[in-house]
């Protein structure tokens, strides 16, 4: 398969898989700890989403859905199937430490494996593709326009009715 | 990938591993499922986590070829109850308590 098509594939799937369980497992709803509050509120202020930056704040202090993605995809390029579920039982531990229960990233890490593998044994892909992927999918949602992509994951979280009640 | 044993004798691995450790979890009383809003609860349960963490274990000894006897279906029955165990009676003084609402869990 071409790479550049793969890579594109790859990355929209990894962006579905993070947003949409992190959103269905409440990452908008409210903040973990203080400092993911201290982002949500920052990025209000400079025009965002209260709950986008909630979101934001979430997968900056604790290894979610985002982390589960990205170590499933790397633990499967290095040892396969059995890398995938190393890697969720890892995230779960760096949940756990982080006063997370630790529902979204072993979820992601665990939905990311079957993908993987169906993917990769079945479609053609190669693992690395969905690592350099899921760096892609983090790079928009982090790195490009807070206050826009704030705006894109509140939408999101009023869809699956998980927009947050705080102010 | 190369496995030392088939595929589908790995994938049988993990679920025989899953069913002995929810099936061990409920026979030590642990509820099948966390209460609900699922997703804040901290409720220990025979689903999550124990059987991730079964999983997880098997997952190490595999990746590091450790397989034992019958292709690794007696380490994924041992794994799988003492996972369940630990999930039971040691989980506290490994992992940190819920954090309240109150900030702290040390009153």
């Amino acid at each position: 398969m071409n790479e550049i098509i793969g890579l594109i594939i790859a990355a929209i799937i990894s962006w579905l898989n993070f947003v949409l369980i992190d959103t269905y497992l409440g990452l908008p709803e409210e903040p973990g700890v203080k400092g993911a509050d201290n982002v949500g509120h920052s990025i209000k202020q400079r025009g965002g989403d209260l709950s986008g930056g909630f979101f934001q704040g979430n997968i900056l202090c604790s290894p979610d859905a985002s982390a589960g993605t990205l170590l499933a995809s790397i633990g499967f390029m290095v040892i396969g199937i059995n890398g995938g579920i190393l890697a969720a039982f890892l995230v779960y531990i760096g949940n756990r430490l982080c006063a997370d229960p630790g529902y979204a990233g072993t979820t992601g890490a665990l939905t990311m494996t079957v993908i993987l593998t169906i993917f990769c044994d079945y479609l053609g892909f190669k693992p690395i593709m969905f690592v350099v992927g899921m760096v892609i999918a983090i790079f928009v949602i982090q790195g490009i326009h807070h206050p826009a992509s704030t705006k894109l994951l509140g939408t999101i979280a009023r869809k699956f009715n998980r927009y947050t009640k705080l102010e | 990938m190369i496995y030392l044993i088939s595929e589908t004798s790995l994938l049988l691995n993990y679920l025989i591993t899953i069913i002995v450790s929810i099936a061990v979890a409920l026979l030590l009383g642990m509820p099948f499922l966390p209460e609900k809003p699922r997703r804040f609860s901290w409720t220990k349960s025979a689903v999550f986590p124990t059987a991730i963490i079964a999983m997880g274990i098997l997952a190490f000894c595999f990746s590091i070829n450790f397989y034992w006897l019958y292709d690794g279906k007696l380490l994924a029955i041992i794994i799988g109850v003492l996972s369940a165990v630990f999930v039971k009676y040691l989980f506290r003084y490994v992992f940190p308590d819920s954090p309240n609402a109150e900030g702290g869990n040390n009153e």
